[in-house]
C-alpha cells in the first residue's frame, strides 16, 4: 500500500518535472533552426526544417509525442549532432555514476569514523577542530576546493593527472587515478555535511537511557557505539545521503567540466552551449529519474535500519 | 537565555563589511582599473603595488576581486531579497493557513527536490542571455521554495503555541496575530537563514560564472577569475588563489554569521556546547572501616559543575545493605534518588562531575576501580533498571540480540547457549512465549512486558545488588504490583540485596525492609522500614506521607499538599535545606544544617524531630507536639 502510494507520488513528481523542463526549455529565446542554419538563413529554409524538426506544432503535442517516445525508451534525435540522445546518455551515463559512487564513498568512508570519533570526544579539542574544519568544506565552492586539489596534487606534486578519463574498460588502475582527484573534490562537501550530522545525532543517541542501561550492563564504550548507538543515529544521515544526491548531481556538471571528464554533466553544458534542447531534456528527465530512484531506495533503507518503521 | 554570539561572529562580520565596502567604494578606491592591462608586468607576484600580484595581461588581480565582488555580493543580496520577498508570504501562509496550502507546498517541494536546479539555471542564462539581472532573477527564484519551506516551518512552530491559540480563541483578528505574535518571532530565522542563503547563492553565481555563464567579460566574476585563472595555474598560482580565497572566506562568513544567528535564536539548550572542566574529585572523610555488609556507601557526594555554580546532587549519602534486603530510597522528584543510582555505578558523564566518596561491594571498593575494571563489575555483580522501559531497550535490536549481549560478553557463553538461556530467563521473568519474543522488537511489546525485559536483562548474569530506579512509574497500576512482586520473588530466589528507588510510599510500605529519605542531595532520615513509617522523626518524612492516598482512609479525606518547591540544587539555603517548607521551622533551622543524629538504628537530621512525646522530649528543645 504504501509502496503504491510511493509509486504513484514518483510517477507525478516525474511528469511535473519533465513538463516544466520542457516547456520552459521550448518558451526560452535561443532557437535550433538558427544554430543549424546560421543567422543570414532565407525564410523558406528555416520553415522546411522547422517542420522537419516538428517545431511548427503546438507546444502541448510535441510535449505528448516525447512523452510517448520517452516510454519506449526514445529520447528522440538531436537535430543538432544528429546522433539518437539515447544512446549519447547511455554512453557518457557510466562515467558519471562512477563518479557519483566514488564521491559517496570518499563522503561516507571518512564522515562515519570522523562523525564517531567527534561525538565520543564531543566538545574536546579533537571535536572543535572537526568542527571546524567540517564548516570550512562546507564553506568551500566545489570548484575552488577542485582548483586547490589539482594545483597541490597535480600540478606542485604531480600524482595525480589533472584532467582527463580512461574509462575501467581500458585500465582499472588509471581509471582509479582519473577518478581519485574528482571524487574526492565532490565528496568532500558532502563529507562535511554528513560528518556533522553524524555526530549531533550520536551525541543526542548517546544520552538515551538505553544507552546508560547498555553501559550498566558492563559493555565496552566500543561495543557501545558500534553497536548500540550508530544504527538508531543514522537516519538523518541515510536521509541526506538521498536528498543531498540533487546537489551531487548538479556538482557533477562543475566537477566534469573543471576535470575534463565526458559524463552527463559536461554533456548538458554543452548541449546548452549548442541549443541543442533535446540532449539538454533528455539529461534532466535522467537526472530526476535517478534522483527520485534514490530517494525510493532510501526509503527501503529506512526500514531495514528501523524496524519501527516497518509497520507504518 | 541569549547565548553570546562569540568572536568568530564579529570577525565574520568586519569581512563581510569589508568586501561590502569595497565592492561599493570600487572606483574610488586608489587601484588600478580592472580592466587596465599592462598595470604592471605580466604574471607578476604580490607587491607593494599590486597586492594581490597581476595576471597573464598585466592586470592588477586585487582590482579585479573587488570589482567581481560587486557581482557576487550584488546577485547575493538580490537573489536573496527576491526569493524572501516571493517565498515569505506563501510560507506564512502555508504555515498558518494549514491542510490545503501544506499538501500543494509538500507536493512543489517533491517536485522542486527533483529539479537540477542548476541545470535549469544554467539553461535559462544560457539561452535568455548571461546578464546581472538574469542570473539574480535565476537565482532568486530558485531559493524560492527554500524560502518556503523554512518560513511555513518557523510558523507552524508558533502558530500551534499557547500564546497564539489563546489569542486565536479570544477572536483576536488573524492579520493581527500574524503581525504582533507570529512575525517577530519568524524574523530571527529568516535573518539567520538570510546569511546561509546568500552564501548558497554567491556559490551557485560562481558556478555560473566557472561555466561562463554569469555576466560577460569584461565585468570580472570571482568564478570567472578562478576559471581563467586555472590556465596560469603552474607559472603564476596567485592569479587563481586569490580569487579563491576571497570567495571561501566571504562564502564561510556568511555561514558562520548565520549558524551563529541561528543558534542565538535557539533558545533550546542543545546540551551539545563544549564543557571544558575536567572530572574532579571532592574531598569526603575517609572510608569508615567496612562492616562486612555486601554493599556499603560512604560519604558519595556528586556535584555538577555548572556555569551557574556546583549542583550538589548528591552530597554526602552513606548507608550499608546486606544481601536478602530491600533499601528503597524515597522524596520527591529532584531530590537525588537516580544520582544516588547512578553514583553509586559510576554511570556519570566524564565532564563536568565532581565526586567524592567511597563504594565498597563485598570488600571491594569500587570507587578505586579503573573503567576496564568497574566493566567486570557492572552487569555481572551490579544489576539496574531504569524507570521508563518505553526508552530503556534500543529500539532497533532485538529482544534476543539485547538480552543475550551481555550473556557472551561476560560469561562468554557461545551464541547457542547464550539464546537458550536467554529465553529460559525471559520466562522467569513470565514472559509467555519467550522463543517468539526474543526475535522481536521492543515496539513490538507492552510497557509491562517491556519492563520484565529489562529485569531480566539486569538479572542475566546473577547481580549480587539489583538497583530499580522507579522500576514501575510508567506501568499501569495493574502491572505495577507484578513487576514489585516478581523483584521480590527474585530476590528471594538469587539471594540478592536490592535497591528500590520510588516517590511512591504505598510500594516502599509494602516492599522495603530498610528506608532512606532524601532532600536536596542529602540523606534526611534513614532506618528500618517501620521506625520510620511509624516514627516517623524528619517532617519532610512526615508531610510525604501525609501526601500520599491510603485506601483506609475515610471517604473525603483531605490530602496535605506539601508548601513549595524543592530547593535549587545550586543554591541550596543555609541552614536545613527544609526549612523554607517546613512548618516546624525555628530559627536555628535557619543558622545550622542538622547533622544526622541516630537513634539507634534509625538516623533523622531536624533539630525538631517530630513524633516524639513529652517524656522523653529533651526539655528547654520540647515544644510540645
Amino acid at each position: 500500500m504504501i509502496v503504491l502510494h510511493r509509486l504513484a507520488r514518483l510517477v507525478i513528481v516525474l511528469l511535473v518535472v519533465t513538463f516544466l523542463s520542457y516547456v520552459m526549455l521550448a518558451l526560452l529565446p535561443g532557437d535550433p533552426v538558427t544554430q543549424i542554419l546560421g543567422i543570414g538563413a532565407d525564410e523558406e529554409a528555416r520553415a522546411r526544417l522547422r517542420q522537419e524538426l516538428g517545431l511548427d506544432e503546438p507546444l502541448l503535442v510535441r510535449y505528448a509525442g516525447w512523452l510517448g517516445d520517452l516510454l519506449t525508451g526514445d529520447f528522440g534525435t538531436s537535430p543538432i549532432t544528429r546522433t539518437p540522445v539515447a544512446g549519447e546518455l547511455a554512453e557518457r551515463l557510466p562515467v558519471t555514476l562512477e563518479l557519483l559512487v566514488a564521491a559517496q564513498v570518499v563522503a561516507l568512508g571518512l564522515a562515519v569514523p570522523v562523525g564517531i570519533a567527534a561525538a565520543r570526544r564531543a566538545g574536546r579539542a579533537l571535536d572543535q577542530a572537526l568542527t571546524v574544519l567540517s564548516f570550512a568544506l562546507l564553506s568551500t565552492p566545489v570548484f575552488v576546493l577542485g582548483v586547490l586539489l589539482i594545483l597541490l596534487f597535480a600540478v606542485t606534486w604531480q600524482v595525480v593527472p589533472a584532467t582527463g578519463w580512461t574509462p575501467i574498460s581500458v585500465d582499472l588502475g588509471w581509471n582509479i587515478t582519473s577518478v581519485l582527484l574528482p571524487a574526492v573534490t565532490l565528496g568532500c562537501g558532502q563529507l562535511a555535511v554528513y560528518a556533522r550530522l553524524l555526530r549531533a545525532d550520536l551525541i543526542a543517541t548517546l544520552q538515551e537511557d538505553y544507552i546508560t542501561l547498555a553501559r550498566a550492563r558492563g559493555l565496552s564504550p566500543r561495543r557501545i557505539l558500534w553497536r548500540h548507538a550508530l544504527r538508531p543515529s543514522a537516519i538523518s544521515l541515510i536521509t541526506a545521503v538521498g536528498l543531498n544526491m540533487g546537489a551531487l548531481i548538479g556538482g557533477t556538471v562543475i566537477i566534469e567540466t573543471l576535470f575534463g571528464l565526458p559524463g552527463i554533466g559536461r554533456l548538458i553544458v554543452d548541449s546548452i552551449f549548442s541549443r541543442d534542447h533535446l540532449t539538454v531534456q533528455g539529461g534532466v528527465v535522467l537526472i530526476s529519474v535517478g534522483y527520485v530512484l534514490v530517494n525510493f531506495a532510501v526509503d527501503v533503507v529506512y526500514a531495514a535500519v528501523d524496524p519501527r518503521i516497518r509497520r507504518a | 537565555m541569549r547565548r553570546r554570539l562569540g568572536a568568530g561572529f564579529w570577525i565574520a562580520v568586519a569581512w563581510i563589511a569589508l568586501v561590502l565596502a569595497a565592492a561599493v567604494l570600487a572606483d574610488l578606491l586608489p587601484i588600478a582599473r580592472y580592466d587596465e592591462t599592462l598595470a604592471g608586468p605580466p604574471q607578476a607576484g604580490p607587491s607593494a603595488a599590486h597586492p594581490f600580484g597581476t595576471d597573464g595581461l598585466g592586470r592588477d588581480v586585487l582590482s579585479r576581486v573587488v570589482h567581481g565582488a560587486r557581482v557576487s555580493l550584488g546577485v547575493g543580496i538580490g537573489a536573496v531579497v527576491l526569493g524572501l520577498a516571493i517565498g515569505a508570504p506563501l510560507g506564512v501562509l502555508a504555515g498558518y493557513r494549514r491542510r490545503a496550502a501544506d499538501a500543494v507546498i509538500m507536493a512543489v517541494n517533491d517536485v522542486a527536490l527533483a529539479f537540477p536546479a542548476l541545470v535549469f539555471a544554467l539553461a535559462v542564462v544560457a539561452f535568455a542571455g548571461a546578464s546581472l539581472r538574469n542570473v539574480l532573477v535565476v537565482l532568486g527564484v530558485l531559493g524560492v521554495p527554500a524560502w518556503t519551506r523554512l518560513i511555513r516551518g518557523a510558523t507552524l512552530s508558533f502558530a500551534e503555541r499557547e500564546f497564539v491559540l489563546a489569542a486565536r480563541v479570544l477572536g483576536v483578528r488573524d492579520r493581527r496575530i500574524l503581525w504582533r505574535e507570529i512575525m517577530p518571532n519568524v524574523a530571527v530565522p529568516a535573518a539567520s537563514y538570510a546569511f546561509v542563503g546568500m552564501a548558497v547563492v554567491v556559490v551557485a553565481e560562481g558556478s555560473l560564472a566557472f561555466l561562463g555563464l554569469s555576466v560577460q567579460a569584461p565585468t570580472p566574476t570571482w568564478g570567472g577569475l578562478i576559471n581563467e585563472g586555472r590556465a596560469l595555474m603552474e607559472t603564476a598560482p596567485h592569479v587563481v588563489l586569490a580569487p579563491s580565497v576571497v570567495m571561501f572566506l566571504t562564502v564561510l562568513s556568511f555561514n558562520l554569521v548565520g549558524d551563529r544567528l541561528r543558534a542565538a535564536g535557539d533558545v533550546r539548550p542543545s546540551g551539545l556546547e563544549p564543557t571544558r572542566q575536567a572530572p574532579a574529585v571532592l574531598p569526603s572523610a575517609g572510608p569508615r572501616p567496612l562492616t562486612g555488609a555486601l554493599l556499603q556507601v560512604d560519604d558519595l557526594r556528586t556535584h555538577f559543575l555548572t556555569p551557574r555554580g556546583p549542583v550538589k546532587a548528591v552530597d554526602g549519602v552513606s548507608f550499608t545493605l546486606e544481601r536478602g534486603r530491600t533499601l528503597a530510597v524515597v522524596g520527591e522528584s529532584g531530590s537525588g534518588k537516580s544520582m544516588l543510582i547512578r553514583s553509586v555505578l559510576g554511570l556519570l558523564p566524564g565532564a563536568g562531575v565532581a565526586r567524592g566518596g567511597h563504594v565498597h561491594l563485598g570488600g571491594d571498593e569500587l570507587t578505586a576501580f579503573t573503567p576496564e575494571r568497574m566493566r567486570q563489575v557492572l552487569g555481572r555483580r551490579l544489576g539496574a533498571v531504569f524507570q521508563d522501559p518505553m526508552t530503556a531497550l534500543n529500539p532497533v535490536r532485538t529482544i534476543g540480540a539485547q538480552v543475550a549481549e551481555p550473556l557472551r560478553v561476560h560469561l562468554g557463553m557461545s551464541r547457542r547457549q547464550a539464546r537458550e538461556e536467554a529465553a529460559r530467563l525471559l520466562a522467569s521473568v513470565g514472559i509467555p512465549d519467550p522463543a517468539r519474543t526474543l526475535g522481536r522488537y521492543p515496539h513490538q511489546l507492552s510497557g509491562g512486558m517491556r519492563q520484565r525485559v529489562t529485569i531480566a536483562m539486569a538479572l542475566s548474569c546473577g547481580p549480587d545488588v539489583l538497583f530499580a530506579d522507579e522500576p514501575t512509574t510508567a506501568l499501569d497500576v495493574t502491572v505495577q504490583d507484578q513487576v514489585l512482586r516478581l523483584v521480590h520473588r527474585l530476590r528471594e530466589e538469587r539471594d540478592m540485596a536490592v535497591v528500590l528507588v520510588s516517590h511512591d510510599l504505598s510500594v516502599v510500605r509494602q516492599w522495603a525492609d530498610e528506608v532512606i529519605v532524601m532532600y536536596a542531595g542529602k540523606v534526611v532520615e534513614r532506618g528500618p522500614a517501620a521506625d520510620v513509617f511509624e516514627r516517623t522523626r524528619m517532617p519532610y518524612t512526615e508531610a510525604l506521607l501525609q501526601a500520599a492516598p491510603r485506601l483506609t482512609d475515610p471517604a473525603h479525606h483531605r490530602l496535605r499538599v506539601i508548601p513549595g518547591r524543592p530547593p535549587d540544587l545550586a543554591a541550596v539555603p543555609d541552614g536545613c535545606a527544609f526549612r523554607p517548607r517546613c512548618a516546624y521551622a525555628r530559627d536555628r533551622c535557619a543558622e545550622q544544617a542538622p547533622p544526622l543524629v541516630a537513634e539507634g538504628g534509625h538516623l533523622h537530621a531536624c533539630w525538631h524531630p517530630v513524633g516524639r512525646t513529652m517524656t522523653e522530649s529533651e526539655g528547654a528543645d520540647s515544644h510540645g507536639r
